[in-house]
């Protein structure tokens, strides 16, 4: 029977991954994901999988693009500094539509920044980061729970669109122990075939797996390919989650750890008679434009709050237009706004 | 000049006992028996615990990118070749993330001095094996022990040619430091891997190297490849520390660069004069 345990967020991703039938994890140490590290580290060799401490970030995730093109579930973690050098390589893998897991527990930046929880790498996760006309799916977990179901979600969303997904956590989910009922687990054996796999030619055509095409007409049939991919994701995968908002006059815009602390927010505001509500994206790519263009339209303001320097506020803004005001609150550096901070800022635009 | 010279108020954030405390009090050793002023030296690193011995020097400093101080040492030694060039990195910093770029580099033949304070695991992210674990070795990561075999580099340099090979011991300050002060004496490459007991993260005490740690007998000859390549090779029934092997002269990449643009060097030591200061002042007064 299923029961709750006490672990830390970096431990929840990693057991999930386990649970979602990843065979193959491959890392580099940073801070402050070591744990995901450890937990892979502890169990991946006792289930007969693969853990491999690799000599870099980009010897991990080309650890990853090879397992992948072999054709089973496997995962990469690290925090900001180490998901820009595997840039490249997610790059290389959404060129070349193989499914991966990364998981960025983002740290404060830019450069070598600090090692405390932040938002900062949103345009990088959302809007691309490496080469080439490609997105991922981005799961932006808020509690610990949460980072675990995702996680499990994130596999299966990356076989389904033969694409990368990115779990963007910071280093408070990384952190915070939580109690968490596991998933059950999925039996890899069991798991749809991948016939475009690389799995050995004996008796078929052999698979070929590229990420290019010299013919700029091959090359835009590629590319055109992977847009109607992501035109579907945009479709069918978009996520979020609203709290307190049918009256709402002011909602808050957030994700991930913010969005967590925003719900407390909710409650105090409403204890003082303010009506506020809650808009929480849990997939930051693709973003919910549409539900929050509903939402928009029913509210005088949607107050965006980050831990960055307003990098979701841009897609809020685009959901939103001209249909409600479009404030910002950030904090930057690995400061983490507080309730009393939020509600503050909910206050001056209320009114 | 006196090490004294090289101190500065940065409040130092290694642990109590660190053995990295005896590779910093031979930089500054031989950094003032080489006689250079503060100015005249550029200590560059990457990230790790080596990686900030530089915030502990009064002199020039360049902290960059996690494994790239060697590009980073190499780009400020050809903009300013009279800078001394110091790099100070560790065995995941160096041989790890930036292991490539050693490699390189001991074909490009830079005139700077590589010290790496080897402790055989990563310290600042909490004991995981590196590249020169030990095999068998548990640490935090490495349950049932490092199962791959550690980096020869060392051997690696030898085999390249590279100019100064040599092993120190973080516990031996005075022999360490005239290792120093002969590897940025030569002209290129110098690598000095010093063994550096980690007190906190370490399988091993101190005590368990001091037992091991010989110094090079009188007679050993650093042109003696095989004999250096013997010496080089990691292993644990004894360590020697010395100078291993000193290659023949190679051209120096500041050198070959300089000769093929104008001969002079795009930055100096000279002071900038006081009319000049405030000349350039003036600009933004303006």
């Amino acid at each position: 029977m299923a029961k709750r345990v006490l672990m830390r967020g970096n431990e929840v991703i990693a057991e999930a991954a386990i649970r979602a039938g990843c065979q193959c994890y491959f890392a580099y140490p940073i801070t402050p994901q070591a744990e995901l590290l450890e937990h892979m580290a502890r169990n991946m060799p006792r289930l007969g999988r693969t853990f491999v401490q690799a000599e870099s970030e980009v010897a991990a995730i080309s650890m990853v693009h090879g397992a992948s093109a072999a054709g089973v579930r496997t995962m990469t973690s690290s925090s900001s500094p180490g998901i820009s050098l595997k840039m490249e390589g997610i790059s290389y893998l959404a060129g070349s539509s193989l499914p991966a897991v990364i998981v960025n527990v983002v740290r404060g930046g830019p450069g070598l920044g600090n090692i405390a929880p932040a938002q900062c790498d949103y345009f990088q996760a959302t809007k691309g980061g490496g080469h080439g006309d490609y997105h991922m799916i981005v799961l932006a977990p808020s509690t610990v729970p949460e980072a675990g179901e995702l996680t499990m979600l994130a596999f299966e969303l990356a076989d389904r669109y033969r694409t990368p997904v990115m779990i963007l956590a910071d280093g408070m989910l990384g952190q915070m122990m939580e109690p968490v009922l596991l998933p059950d687990p999925v039996d890899p054996a069991a798991l749809p075939a991948k016939p475009w796999a690389a799995t050995g030619a004996k008796g078929r055509e052999p698979n070929i797996i590229l990420s290019f095409d010299l013919d700029p007409e091959g090359l835009r049939r590629m590319n055109l390919e992977l847009q109607a991919r992501y035109r579907t994701i945009r479709e069918k995968e978009v996520r979020h989650e609203e709290t307190e908002t049918e009256d709402a006059e002011i909602v808050i815009a957030a994700h991930g750890t913010v969005a967590r602390i925003a719900k407390s927010v909710v409650r105090m505001a409403r204890a003082e008679g303010i009506r506020l509500g809650l808009f929480r994206p849990i997939t930051v790519w693709p973003f919910p434009y549409e539900p929050l263009r509903a939402l928009s339209s029913r509210v005088e303001t949607v107050l965006t709050v980050e831990m960055s320097a307003g990098q979701m506020w841009e897609d809020v803004r685009l959901a939103v237009a001209e249909r409600a005001k479009t404030p910002f609150y950030g904090e930057l550096g690995g400061v983490v706004p507080t309730p009393k901070g939020i509600l503050r800022e909910v206050k001056r635009h209320v009114g | 000049m006196e090490p004294e010279t090289y101190r500065n108020e940065v409040e130092n954030q290694w642990c109590p006992g660190c053995t990295n405390f005896g590779i910093l009090a031979a930089v500054r050793k031989a950094l003032a028996a080489l006689d250079l002023a503060p100015h005249e030296v550029c200590l560059v690193s990457g990230i790790g615990q080596a990686a900030k011995l530089p915030h502990y020097v009064r002199s020039n400093v360049f902290n960059g990118l996690h494994g790239r101080a060697i590009p980073a040492a190499t780009g400020i030694k050809v903009a300013n070749p009279a800078l001394t060039v110091l790099v100070t990195t560790g065995d995941g910093d160096g041989y790890g993330e930036g292991g490539n770029h050693l490699l390189h580099a001991l074909r490009r033949n830079p005139d700077i001095t590589v010290v790496v304070h080897n402790n055989e695991l990563y310290a600042l992210t909490k004991g995981q094996g590196s590249p020169t674990t030990p095999v068998g070795e548990k640490t935090r990561l490495q349950f049932t022990g490092v199962e791959i075999e550690p980096i020869e580099i060392l051997a690696t340099a030898i085999v390249h040619g590279c100019g100064f090979v040599a092993r120190g011991y973080a516990g031996e300050i005075d022999h360490l430091s005239d290792l120093l002060v002969q590897a940025i004496r030569h002209r290129g490459l110098s690598l000095v891997d010093v063994v550096q007991p980690c007190v906190t993260w370490g399988e091993r005490p101190p005590a368990w190297y001091r037992e091991r740690i010989e110094k090079l007998p009188a007679d050993h000859d650093p042109r003696d490849r095989a004999a250096a390549l013997g010496l080089a090779a990691s292993q644990r029934e004894r360590i020697p520390i010395g100078i291993l092997y000193e290659g023949p002269p190679r051209l120096v990449f500041a050198d070959r660069h300089l000769k093929r643009t104008s001969g002079r060097a795009l930055a100096s030591l000279e002071p900038v004069k006081e009319d000049e200061i405030t000349s350039r002042l003036a600009r933004f007064r303006r």
